[in-house]
């Protein structure tokens, strides 16, 4: 599997992390760490571009769902943008896609907050 | 005359004897100091040889503190120096760590102000500092010996600016000496010792002397170290193991026989812990509950989070008919004490014995598989729900609903966890749903014995030898025709 490499833009408030690769056990601590960046400088609202993201375990799903849950807590959020469709039916098999925003394209999700 | 050259003859007779004996005497003494000094040598050296042999002996009995200890107290015999420290390279390979100290040994990095040096007039102080102090890997003398891995020798320290200079006195470095560990080319600490006893410098016979009882200690230290990590690996089974009795005994120790009902499950617990379970629970007496869940920890706090999960589970469910009440109820008790992203992944099924009807649902887990008996394809069975400890019980309630369906003489239905599907070959392949449902399909008529044994036999073959990271756990039944 590839390694997830996460590549952040900053959009005004908004911070984008574009993420390439697999997030499974072994990768995910390094996504954990960039959310956890965010959220020491308060900056809660977060769109995930995953378009070239192969594979996510449900452990780095988790660690979605706990920062969007902390993030709406002030006033933040955390989206989905781009899933190809092996991601959407893991995370649609989860029921978060009904907990979680997903949009097609980056600005969608941008004009959303 | 004749006299008189007799005379000047014996006086320089006895003029040469008196420089003969003067030579003679002063050879005497150099050879005599020359002989004392490689007496002593030698005694350093037989003094080390079995020094070297003290720090071998019993070595396997010692923790790494003990060890260091001794390795300092060898280093400090053998250079008769006042003081020492022996710095361990910490696993991150770029800081060292004091890993023993002895005698009045100053800090040799850092500024001291004139407070603390007067606050370290007490030894203990000193220690307490030094022992704290983390060093980077090039900083200072110390830094500098693990970086290159050459010893340094410093005979007069007045004119050194890297070694510190204190005004009290017995805080003052007379001269350093500090060698590298090395195992293998690669840096293990530093050993330094200060101010030789006699007032005299450091020569280079120490520092030959010092670098053997250095490559000594490094095979002992890199046992140890190894040692320390093996004993931490230990550990971590040891965890594993607790985690894997605590998964075992929640699992059912015999499946229930139902008349007119075929029921077969199993587990396969993966390398590291995972957090499947199952469950059969009686509802009525005439309904059974068939319970299939993954938590999305492992280890001791996946086992931990499905014992919880069962133990709700099993108040919640008698009497209770509709599967998603049960799981929402299961939900609201749950969400306080699962962590923020921690999740758990359960099928919850009621079965009517009498009618056949099977109530499903599913929150946030793999939908359960159809094979109808009367051969007219398989199919998923759709069920729209949610994980639990994810959402309130309101948000829970919206998603999670029951599908119901009546089950007729010949149909098999089979529920898995996530291990099934993702399991994974050497080329990191995954087994994938198209095989699993190939494989269910073609054994399907045989009954959910069948179902299993096709599965897991199809499954070993695919992922051969390659280590399983996640459970599997398989459930199959079958209305008997």
């Amino acid at each position: 599997m590839r390694e997830c490499v996460i590549e952040r833009e900053e959009k005004g408030d908004m911070d984008i992390l574009h993420l390439d690769g697999s997030l499974d056990a072994y990768s995910f601590p390094r996504l954990e760490g960039s959310l956890n960046g965010l959220r020491e400088n308060s900056r809660n609202k977060v769109i995930l571009d995953c378009t070239g993201l192969d594979y996510i375990s449900s452990a780095a799903l988790g660690a979605l769902i706990g920062f969007a849950r902390r993030a709406r807590e002030s006033n933040g959020d955390l989206k989905l943008v781009n899933l190809t469709p092996k991601i959407y039916n893991i995370v649609e098999l989860l029921g978060f896609h009904k907990i979680l925003e997903i949009y097609q394209e980056i600005d969608e999700a941008v004009n959303s907050f | 005359m004749g006299c008189c050259s007799f005379v000047f003859f014996s006086a320089f007779l006895i003029i040469a004897l008196v420089i003969a004996l003067y030579i003679t005497v002063r050879r005497y003494r150099l050879l005599r100091a020359e002989r004392d000094e490689l007496e002593q040598e030698k005694e350093v050296i037989f003094g080390f040889i079995h020094d070297a042999g003290e720090v071998f002996a019993n070595a396997e009995g010692l923790d790494m503190e003990g060890m260091l200890t001794r390795v300092l107290f060898y280093a400090m015999r053998t250079t008769r120096a006042g003081a020492g420290a022996v710095y361990l390279l910490e696993s991150d390979k770029q800081t060292l760590r004091n890993g023993a100290v002895s005698g009045i040994f100053p800090p040799l990095i850092g500024k001291v102000d004139a407070g603390l040096e007067r606050a370290m007039s007490k030894s203990q102080h000193i220690q307490k500092l030094v022992r704290s102090q983390v060093i980077r890997k090039g900083e200072g003398l110390i830094g500098e010996v693990a970086d290159i891995g050459m010893p340094i020798l410093i005979e007069d320290p007045e004119r050194d600016p890297r070694v510190p200079h204190y005004d009290l006195d017995y805080l003052k470095i007379h001269s350093i000496l500090l060698v590298p560990m090395r195992f293998h080319q690669q840096v293990l600490g530093v050993i330094v010792v200060i101010n030789r006893v006699d007032g005299q410098p450091f020569i280079q016979t120490d520092l030959n002397l010092l670098q053997a009882v250095a490559d000594q200690a490094s095979v002992s230290i890199h046992f140890a170290q190894l040692r320390e990590s093996l004993n931490e690996k230990q550990r971590i089974d040891h965890d594993l193991d607790i985690a894997r009795n605590i998964q075992m005994s929640l699992l059912p120790k015999t499946i229930p026989k139902i008349e007119g009902i075929e029921l077969a499950a199993f587990n396969y617990p993966a390398l590291e812990v995972g957090g499947d379970y199952y469950d059969f629970v009686e509802v009525d007496e005439k309904r059974i509950g068939i319970a299939l869940a993954d938590v999305s920890g492992k280890g001791i706090s996946g086992a931990i989070m499905m014992s919880m999960c069962r133990s709700v589970l099993r108040s919640q469910a008698p009497g209770v008919t509709s599967p998603a009440k049960v799981l929402n109820g299961v939900n609201h008790l749950m969400r306080k004490d699962i962590a923020d992203d921690m999740f758990v992944s359960m099928l919850y099924m009621i079965l009517n014995i009498e009618t056949h009807e099977l109530a499903i649902a599913r929150a946030g887990h793999e939908r359960p598989i159809l094979v109808p008996g009367d051969k007219s394809g398989l199919h998923v069975i759709e069920s729209p729900g949610l994980a639990i400890g994810i959402g309130d019980e309101e948000a829970f309630g919206m998603i999670t609903k029951d599908t119901v369906i009546t089950l007729h003489p010949g149909d098999v239905v089979v529920t898995y966890t996530d291990g099934v599907t993702e399991a994974m070959n050497e080329n990191e392949q995954e087994w994938g749903i198209d095989n699993f449902t190939e494989a269910i399909r073609v054994s399907a008529d045989e009954g959910a014995h069948s179902v299993l044994n096709n599965v897991q036999q199809r499954l070993m073959r695919f992922v051969g030898e390659t280590p399983q990271y996640d459970d599997t756990t398989l459930l199959a039944l079958r209305v008997v025709r």
